[in-house]
């Protein structure tokens, strides 16, 4: 949406999605003049398209927003580089490849906004589309279970391969499917950080942790120790961990599953997995993943609990899900997908570990499940007072 | 079990559960909740339940009758619907899907004990939730107690304490003064002093003055919610305001979902929402609505409707999720989790919908029907009906919307403003009216920009900018265009060439934001047009065709998208649908068997046009849905039934313009298209669309032109010696005199367009005639004011049929009490009729026979007549559906709808002879005003139709009827006293024939001084009240002394209208019951013979 004059004589430029069914979809070039080539993904949340934008989970993703009208209250102002108090951030960086759009709005009008959406990506060098039809480009996804997209426009130049390390895996003119690779050097902490204050220290484990998450442990008392994703675990001292979300496929992930299995699930400090940290914590405790046809990336997915059947609206992103039937005797099915009966987390039957699929950290996307994190904490503090 | 254990069958026996409705329509309170009760009607019939409706609106589909159903047209008073109760015995009633009317009449139910007494359970939200929704001191405590920040209102006693308390909320702040009426002492204060002026002023009239936070200027945002008994909730949709805080949400143009606000402020107030709900005890459908700062994330709860209401319609519409479908299954038991998705199938009920488009809806008023009524917008809602636009970016919406509810096919680019003054505009955006959108248009084309817009305003910057491209592109085409020169004539090809020069690419672009071919070919015209020569709407759209042609040959067409709740998360058969040129792709693509027939649907209910022609759609696309043919509906009205998805088979919520009626005749390569059904908006679709080649069912093109158009009638009727009132159109002043000395006053005039004041007057005299002429353009071959002969004192009746072929098949006549002068839509009508003389209905029904046959009609008809002594004259012929179709269809048992779709679709149908003095009750139907919404409006009835509604009961003789239907119209009973003016002589005489009816409902009785005299001359005791001096007419009604104004005119004169306009204001503002018409005041009182042989009544009469 141009607010300038001379509407008639404006000159867009033409930007093409290639997509790897061999459909190629015309529009206009939005964002940096760059050339870039990912897994064709979906989210149909109508709003947080920066949350989205910057969440990790992402990497290696074109983002196709099916909502129509994205950027109209801008992106947020970066409060002092301090993310822990900008909101509308999840990481410093955009994560997606690239974003499509049906239509993108250039202004920033909205008391907490600071620039325009296409301003940002200029700046943070990624590229878009607009002027796409959404809603046959998510039909398509959804309909060919896999889909790799590139962006292209005349005379732009490629995406640099340094910008995050897994690109260095693809050749300039393959089709790049993140999850073959491990991803976890790509947006994990290289050195470990502490954050906040408080009587209970809980390790985070970045496999390309949300900032929600931290902000939310922070705001809870916690004095948080984010780690690599290949630090030693075994010679952290903490009350309970953390294991974040994160891109990719769980079993692409180096010898982390191993880890977490030998380190963390022998001891009996209260685990809170999110996400990617869900199925990693299912693979140690001997489930299995599989690969869904197009994933889950909305903030309308409703779980309910077991065996209350308190039923939430939650935020989700992940391609990948842990297989009912492969759940160990000693957990239990915490939350299940009320549309497609999919698993959205577990509980262990006596030790205090738990693991949800879904977002309780939100952002974006709704807080029903926030409560989760009320829960962890609290069993942090038991084991803070040494009474787990 | 997921049904209540009370509500199961037993012994093979259905248990019986009350559904209240809503009543006569008026503004507030309108269509929605006919589509919410219709779709608890399907859900209940589902789980095996019997549903009783009480509900006096005849014209609504929820009072059809349906084999799990019974259905009484009856008052929705507790005491009605207890009678009801003792018969019917249910087991639960239902409240929320009737509107404040039937949430009113549960809260009194249960605390008169009336609902325990006969053990009857109320379902869903309990009363005492109700309650605190209702009640402002409770509704404050209880969002205290939950810490929801509320906008709370301080009364302070002087002006001391009303500075502290100022200093305590921030400025700016609103004043009201606690017992003034009409706003006196009301204002805005910015800082102490204003504040001190304000409230010194307040505190003389007035003990208490209220003090609130002013939210002027903050966004406006609503959030539709759902919970089931197990406390599990979501929020269906949110909704957010164009206009700002201080515009009733109403009357406000709505966008949904919420387009300005981030995630943050998103989440914020919809966990807010679910808190409440939770709180509340919510089961069911509830709204929360907020005031949020647009500055940072404050805000402040509104207010909160435990039940449907018009926002869960525009929500359900909006998003597709049938929230009163799920609200019913919850209140009978059910929880979300067990329930599916309808759109879906498979994906469960316990779902916030995705939307993958945007939705606008945009208010319809009809003030200029109302003289007297300010055009001003503000917190009383004063518009009738809503359109709502479907589209993938903002332009588009809006201009769609604009196209939809003006009638017009030109979208915002309408120049009202073109000639107005820099100074008008800026007050336009000051304190806006209902063309404030155009005022705003025309501001930016005059180079202003974006800021200065809003800071007038207030609304949103996001919203104000796409008004900004709209005003630039028409800009950028009338320049590109000017290049072209000034022509004296425009050829067809021209425009064909003209836009060939623009890229593909831009005209694809102007198309996706909005701009119809139209329009395009308005603002070629505007630029290369001799501005003297003015074309007609017909030539224009001829020459816009040839646009259609070069966007076909292009390859610039819309695309038909789904509304499927989920973004296409999930593959679904949705027939939901809508059009956009923002997209390649089409979902769906009706096979090409040209069996679709295409039904066109009333568009916004305003007055005139309202729900009785969303019920001759239902039925019209029910009946081809059960013929097996694919029933299509066209219709983008929110409020209807027949835009919910299961009304047809395939439902396009869409303009109903010529361009968008043949894109979708493209698309579906139909059958025909009916455009009868839907009142006077698609019917004027038959003349271009039969220009088109467009095959449309029922009458033929040639049937309406004959009947609609004046000239022609007229002379027809003349050729077949039917008689006819005489009539001329003038175009000149002495053209109007020499008619008005052949024919002698009163005359009915109806100039072709008026400055102020409403169309259509009565002139009694010179002095009259002078001033209604001075209200409208100079007289001239363009503006010919059609004048005719007013009758005196004659009978108006009605005659409703369907014709085959220039044959009758069935013609049904009705009554109306009123004489001739009262506007057929604003009468009360009696069927079958009790006062016309057989010979006068053979007269009438041979008159019917020979203007059927000259029209050739093949389809429905209403005809109107006026007989005096034993002369009958026609007034017009409507070569369509009528309003009173559902209402003599469901008195006489006899569907007209179906006879009519029977004759569209060549079948067998025979001449259908009723016997209508067989007919074993009568059926009153009586029109309901909404005055008491309109500051300003004189509350008589004449030529020009004022109602908003109608309800239509039935009793074994008349006057059951109507003491009924006066009390579904708000004519209650007196009880305090009765002020009288009874109008002329001869009315004061007439008159006497029912004063005895009146003195035996033993109250006081005040007249003004003429009457009074006339009264006590008789030996009846009466206070006299004056005009000017005390005691006052209008103090005795202010001080609550009579509750009930019998007001007769003595002629209609200018200045008598004035005399008494004032009693009659006052008396509904104090919430009187008002009668305006002897004939009808008369009716009304005899039928007080039988009041108490009503009260007393044991069986009431259901359908």
């Amino acid at each position: 949406m141009e607010q300038g004059k001379n509407i008639l004589d404006k000159k867009y430029k033409k930007a093409y999605l290639e997509l790897s069914n061999g459909i190629s979809l015309e529009g206009n070039a939005v964002g940096a003049d760059v050339n870039v080539s990912g897994e064709m993904v979906f989210n149909t949340g109508m709003l947080g398209y920066s949350e989205a934008m910057t969440d990790p989970s992402y990497l290696g993703q074109i983002l196709v927003f099916s909502f129509c009208l994205i950027g109209n209250y801008g992106i947020p102002i970066p409060k002092n580089e301090n993310f822990l108090i900008s909101k509308g951030y999840e990481s410093s960086s955009i994560k997606t490849q690239g974003i499509i759009v049906s239509d993108i709005y250039d202004g920033c009008h909205h008391h907490d906004g600071g620039t325009s959406l296409e301003e940002w990506m200029k700046d943070q060098g990624v590229p878009g589309i607009s002027g796409i039809d959404t809603r046959y480009l998510v039909q398509l996804i959804r309909e060919s279970g896999n889909l790799w997209g590139k962006i292209f426009s005349e005379g732009a130049k490629l995406q640099g391969k340094n910008k995050f390390e897994f690109l260095k895996n693809f050749k300039n003119d393959e089709y790049i499917d993140p999850s073959k690779y491990n991803l976890m050097p790509s947006v994990s902490t290289k050195e470990k950080l502490t954050m906040g204050k408080g009587s209970k220290k809980v390790a985070v484990i970045d496999c390309g942790v949300k900032w929600n998450i931290i902000r939310m442990l922070i705001e809870r008392n916690c004095e948080v120790e984010l780690l690599p994703w290949n630090a030693d675990f075994s010679k952290i001292k903490c009350v309970g961990w953390l294991i974040s979300n994160g891109p990719g496929d769980p079993k692409n992930t180096g010898d982390l599953v191993e880890r977490i299995k030998k380190d963390i699930l022998s001891l009996n400090k209260p685990i809170l997995g999110i996400c990617l940290g869900h199925q990693l914590l299912s693979l140690a405790s001997g489930a299995k993943t599989k690969r869904l046809n197009h994933g889950h990336r909305s903030h309308n997915q409703p779980v309910f609990s077991l065996p209350e059947k308190n039923a939430y609206m939650s935020s989700q992103n992940h391609r990948y899900a842990v297989e009912k039937s492969s759940i160990q005797s000693d957990w239990e099915l915490w939350f299940e997908n009320a549309n497609d009966g999919s698993v959205e987390g577990l509980k262990h039957k006596t030790k205090p570990f738990m693991s949800v699929q879904f977002h309780p950290e939100a952002s974006s996307g709704p807080n029903d499940t926030s409560w989760i994190m009320d829960k962890f904490v609290a069993l942090l503090q038991l084991s803070a007072d040494k009474k787990i | 079990m997921p049904i209540l254990d009370f509500l199961l069958s037993k012994n093979g026996k259905k248990k019986k559960v009350i559904l209240l409705g809503s009543g006569a329509l008026s503004i507030g309170q309108a269509g929605e909740f006919d589509y919410s009760g219709s779709q608890a009607v399907k859900a209940l019939e589902e789980e095996e339940l019997e549903v009783i409706i009480i509900n006096p609106n005849i014209a609504s589909v929820q009072t059809n009758r349906g084999p799990n159903k019974k259905v009484y047209l009856y008052p929705i008073t507790p005491f009605w619907v207890e009678k009801i109760i003792k018969i019917e015995k249910p087991v639960a009633i239902i409240s929320s899907f009737g509107g404040q009317t039937s949430l009113n009449c549960v809260i009194e139910l249960e605390k008169s004990g009336i609902l325990k007494k006969h053990n009857v359970k109320v379902l869903g939200t309990q009363v005492d939730s109700l309650e605190i929704s209702e009640d402002r001191e409770l509704f404050a405590q209880k969002m205290k107690s939950i810490n929801a920040p509320i906008a709370q209102s301080h009364a302070v006693s002087t002006a001391e304490k009303a500075l502290l308390t100022a200093e305590k909320i921030g400025y700016p702040v609103i004043t009201r003064s606690a017992f003034a009426l009409g706003g006196l002492g009301s204002g805005l204060a910015q800082n102490a002093s204003e504040l001190k002026k304000l409230t010194q002023t307040a505190l003389m009239t007035s003990p208490q003055v209220l003090i609130e936070k002013s939210l002027h200027g903050w966004k406006e945002i609503e959030y539709e919610v759902m919970r089931d008994k197990t406390g599990n909730t979501i929020t269906i949709c949110n909704m957010e305001n164009f206009d700002p805080m201080g515009i009733h949400t109403g009357d406000s143009i709505v966008i949904a979902p919420c387009q300005t606000i981030n995630n943050i402020e998103n989440n914020m107030l919809r966990d807010m929402a679910i808190k409440i709900a939770q709180n509340m005890g919510i089961v069911g459908e509830c709204n929360v609505q907020y005031a949020l700062n647009p500055k940072d994330y404050d805000f402040y709860v509104i207010e909160i409707n435990a039940r449907l209401s018009r926002s869960s319609a525009l929500a359900s519409k909006a998003t597709g999720y049938p929230i009163a479908y799920i609200a019913a299954k919850i209140v009978i038991g059910f929880d979300l989790l067990e329930l599916k998705n309808p759109v879906t199938g498979t994906t469960s009920a316990f779902y916030e919908p995705s939307l993958d488009y945007v939705t606008l809806k945009v208010p319809r008023w009809d003030l200029n029907k109302f003289s007297g009524v300010s055009k001003r917008l503000g917190p009383q809602m004063k518009s009738v009906g809503e359109v709502m636009a479907i589209g993938r970016n903002f332009c588009e919406v809006m201009q769609k919307a604009l196209r939809m509810v003006n009638e017009n096919e030109d979208g915002i680019a309408l120049n009202v403003f073109a000639n107005t003054s820099d100074d008008e505009l800026e007050k336009e955006l000051l304190s806006p009216t209902n063309l404030r959108v155009f005022a705003i248009y025309e501001t930016f084309k005059r180079g202003k920009t974006i800021e200065y817009i809003h800071d007038k305003t207030k609304i949103d910057h996001w919203f104000l900018s796409h008004i900004l491209y709209i005003a630039n592109v028409e800009t950028d085409l009338l320049n590109f265009f000017k290049l072209k020169g000034n022509k004296n004539s425009i050829a067809p090809q021209e425009l064909y060439d003209a836009y060939k020069e623009i890229s593909k690419d831009h005209l694809h672009r102007l198309k996706s934001r909005g701009f119809s071919d139209f329009q395009l070919t308005k603002i070629y015209l505007l630029a290369c047009l001799n501005s003297k020569i003015k074309l007609s709407t017909k030539e224009i759209r001829r020459l816009s065709f040839n646009i259609r042609k070069l966007r076909k040959k292009l390859g610039i067409l819309p695309v038909v998208k789904q509304i499927d709740t989920t973004s296409s998360e999930y593959p679904t058969k949705s027939n939901y649908l809508y059009l956009t040129y923002d997209g390649i792709h089409n979902d769906i693509s009706p096979k090409k068997n040209e069996k679709s027939i295409i039904t066109l649907g009333s568009g916004s209910y305003r007055i005139g046009s309202s729900l009785e022609f969303d019920w001759c759609s239902v039925m019209t696309s029910s009946y081809f849905k059960n013929k097996k043919n694919d029933s299509v509906i066209i219709n983008c009205n929110p409020e209807t039934v027949s835009t919910d998805y299961s009304a047809s088979d395939r439902l396009y919520f869409e303009e109903l313009s010529f361009e968008r009626v043949l894109d979708i005749i493209d698309i579906e390569d139909s059958k025909g298209v009916i455009a009868c059904m839907g009142g006077q908006n698609p019917n004027n679709l038959i003349q271009p669309l039969s220009e088109a080649k467009v095959n449309i069912l029922g009458h033929s093109q040639k049937s309406v032109d004959g009947a609609e158009d004046r000239e022609k009638f007229s002379a027809m009727l003349d050729k077949l010696g039917i008689d006819q009132p005489e009539w001329t159109s003038a175009v000149s002043i002495s053209d109007i005199e020499k008619f008005i000395k052949k024919v002698d006053f009163p005359v009915l005039i109806r100039p072709s367009f008026v400055l102020s004041g409403t169309l259509m007057n009565v002139a009694n005299d010179q002095q009259s005639l002078d001033y209604y002429l001075s209200l409208t353009k100079d007289i001239s071959a363009d503006f010919p004011v059609v004048i005719s002969k007013f009758i005196l004192d004659a009978k108006e009746i009605e005659c409703d049929g369907v014709a085959r072929n220039g044959e009758v098949i069935l013609s049904l006549v009705s009554e109306h009490i009123e004489n001739a002068g009262v506007h057929s839509g604003d009468a009360t009508v009696v069927f079958p009729s009790q006062k016309i003389y057989t010979h006068t209905t053979n007269v009438i029904k041979d008159i019917v026979r020979k203007v059927v046959k000259g029209l050739n009609l093949n389809g429905p008809f209403n005809i109107q007549f006026i007989a005096k002594d034993n002369d009958v004259k026609v007034i017009e012929c409507n070569a369509r559906a009528s309003r009173s179709f559902p209402f003599i269809s469901k008195v006489s048992g006899v569907n007209l709808v179906e006879l009519v779709c029977k004759v569209m679709n060549n079948e067998k149908v025979k001449k259908i002879l009723i016997d209508e003095s067989e007919i074993p009750h009568v059926g009153v139907k009586a029109s309901m005003f909404s005055f008491q919404r309109l500051d300003g409006a004189d509350p008589i009835v004449g030529v020009e139709m004022a109602s908003t509604g109608e309800v239509g009961c039935l009793g074994e003789k008349f006057d059951h009827s109507m003491l009924l239907a006066m009390e579904a119209t708000q004519i209650r009973k007196p009880n305090k006293g009765v002020l009288l003016s009874t109008g002329r002589e001869k009315d004061k005489v007439k008159f006497m024939e029912v004063i005895n009816n009146l003195y035996k409902l033993d109250v006081p009785v005040y007249a003004t001084k003429g009457s009074a005299k006339y009264l006590e001359g008789r030996g009846y005791k009466v206070n006299t009240v004056h005009w000017n001096r005390s005691p006052r007419a209008v103090d005795i009604i202010i001080e609550g002394k009579v509750d009930f104004v019998i007001n007769i005119n003595k002629n209609l004169s200018v200045d008598e209208l004035n005399n008494n306009s004032e009693i009659r204001k006052t008396a509904v503002k104090c919430g009187c019951s008002i009668l305006t018409n002897l004939e009808k005041v008369m009716s009304y009182l005899r039928a007080y013979d039988s009041y108490d042989e009503l009260q007393s009544i044991e069986h009431c009469i259901n359908l």
